[in-house]
């Protein structure tokens, strides 16, 4: 077991080694390539690395929106007001293509998304008002902070697949917030009810700020709620997640789009390259080794994390 | 051995209805304007190369140097290459507004009326959001 852990921990730290000793090469590499490079070049790029991080995203669990606006606006020459665009709409578009078949299997919960999606719908307009209007370094600050944040919540979460909920509070009651769904892996209905819901909105308004704020889809912070905090099961929180995710990017988007910071020229060969790599990582999710490439995206976010925090303190531009 | 039953109530289901046809729908038009844009099929509002060359500036330089279309004005430039791939995203920001008209009208066929409000409100917001009142939107 100790071995198996530790040879799953060579990749991710051969990685991160390589990232932290190369900063010279890959800044002056990247001051000549900005300046040579057709437009063409690095849109085919674009397509070409988020489909790649579609794929990885799907197989280590995690929303491709997340992974987009850090590495991106790390490691290509467009400003961080575009790429946090892009990634609310490359969220936007993957929660609204898997939303239809959860609805329909009764996985997702409208009533619980919408019951929390209406006042982080708020906040995230007011995230994206106030990160736009935010000078550069201190939004890769905090960026940084966020994603190294986020890396250890993912690093360090352990959900809970059905949780137990001895009595439901009465906020919950009145919103009608309950369910039954079909397990496929018990093969049995499963009932679930919540507890927490005022505690659950209060974390809402701090997620859909953050998600606003950098353009992150916020699945890594809405299902560890909507699981751990609420004690809806985790199918359940999954999939509402995608809902609430939809709600909140669209009102932020709007945001972006009014203040000129999404290109087409940029958001759709994301959008495009994340959706079909989410697809291919989808059909690949049961022959590769989850864990390990869930070990190897935690470390390129931690990465990416770290990167913007230098340049946020002006120490790696 | 329990056969699968679906749960799904009936505002579930004319809310995915709408979402899985509204989304398919903004895929092929993001993917069709993209194509117009890229391959020049409809003159452009900016040449490509001048988007590339600006796009490491802040959102607010990037548009006082180079006057591509974005939020609504993108509308008065129809007939251009750039606006139409640019309207085609702002279509996709309409796809959850449809699906929650769908929801709030279900709700209020149910007569249930917290969701009925909140689907409205929901939807207010967003519409709120997409007039570009709140980010002094173009």
């Amino acid at each position: 077991m100790v071995l198996k852990n530790i040879r799953d921990w060579i990749v991710p730290s051969v990685l991160l080694m390589l990232f932290m000793i190369m900063p010279e090469i890959a800044c002056a590499a990247e001051t000549a390539m900005v300046a040579d490079t057709a437009w063409w070049v690095w849109v085919l790029g674009l397509f070409v690395f988020t489909f790649l991080l579609g794929i990885v995203a799907v197989i280590a669990g995690v929303g491709g929106g997340v992974l987009y606006v850090p590495i991106v606006s790390s490691f290509f020459p467009f400003h961080i007001d575009f790429v946090r665009g892009t990634g609310l709409l490359v969220a936007l578009a993957g929660a609204l293509s898997a939303g239809a078949p959860l609805l329909r299997k009764g996985l997702a919960n409208l009533k619980l998304a919408l019951s929390m999606s209406l006042i982080g719908s708020i906040s995230s307009i007011a995230g994206a008002l106030v990160g736009l209007a935010l000078p550069e370094n201190v939004i890769q600050l905090s960026l940084g902070l966020t994603i190294l944040g986020i890396t250890v919540i993912m690093f360090l979460s352990k959900n809970s697949a059905y949780p137990q909920i001895e009595k439901p509070d009465s906020l919950s009651q009145v919103l009608q917030i309950y369910g039954i769904y079909y397990d496929e892996h018990l093969k049995k209905d499963v009932n679930w009810q919540i507890h927490r819901t005022p505690v659950g909105l209060v974390l809402f308004i701090v997620i859909g700020f953050m998600a606003g704020m950098f353009g992150l889809g916020a699945g890594w912070a809405n299902v560890p709620v909507f699981n751990l905090v609420l004690g809806a099961p985790l199918r359940v929180s999954v999939a509402t997640s995608v809902f609430v995710l939809s709600v909140n990017d669209t009102a932020a988007a709007w945001v972006y789009l009014h203040k000129g910071a999404v290109l087409p020229l940029i958001a759709v060969p994301s959008v495009a390259g994340m959706m079909l790599g989410t697809k291919i990582g989808a059909k690949l999710l049961t022959k590769v080794h989850t864990n390990v490439v869930r070990r190897v995206v935690i470390t390129l976010l931690g990465v990416a994390g770290l990167r913007a925090l230098l340049k946020g303190l002006g120490i790696w531009n | 051995m329990k056969q699968e039953t679906v749960h799904a109530d009936k505002v579930q289901l004319a809310y995915a209805a709408i979402l899985s046809k509204a989304t398919t729908l903004s895929i092929v038009f993001v993917i069709l304007g993209y194509v117009v844009y890229i391959f020049q099929l409809l003159p452009l509002s900016v040449p490509i190369e001048q988007v590339s060359e600006n796009w490491h500036l802040r959102a607010s330089e990037f548009h006082q140097n180079i006057h591509a279309p974005f939020g609504w004005n993108a509308l008065s430039d129809f007939g251009k290459g750039d606006a139409l791939s640019y309207i085609s995203i702002l279509y996709l920001g309409a796809v959850t507004m449809f699906c929650l008209v769908a929801a709030g009208f279900a709700f209020l066929k149910e007569k249930n009326v917290i969701y009925t409000v909140i689907s409205f409100v929901q939807l207010l917001v967003l519409i709120f959001a997409a007039t570009g009142i709140i980010s002094g939107g173009h």
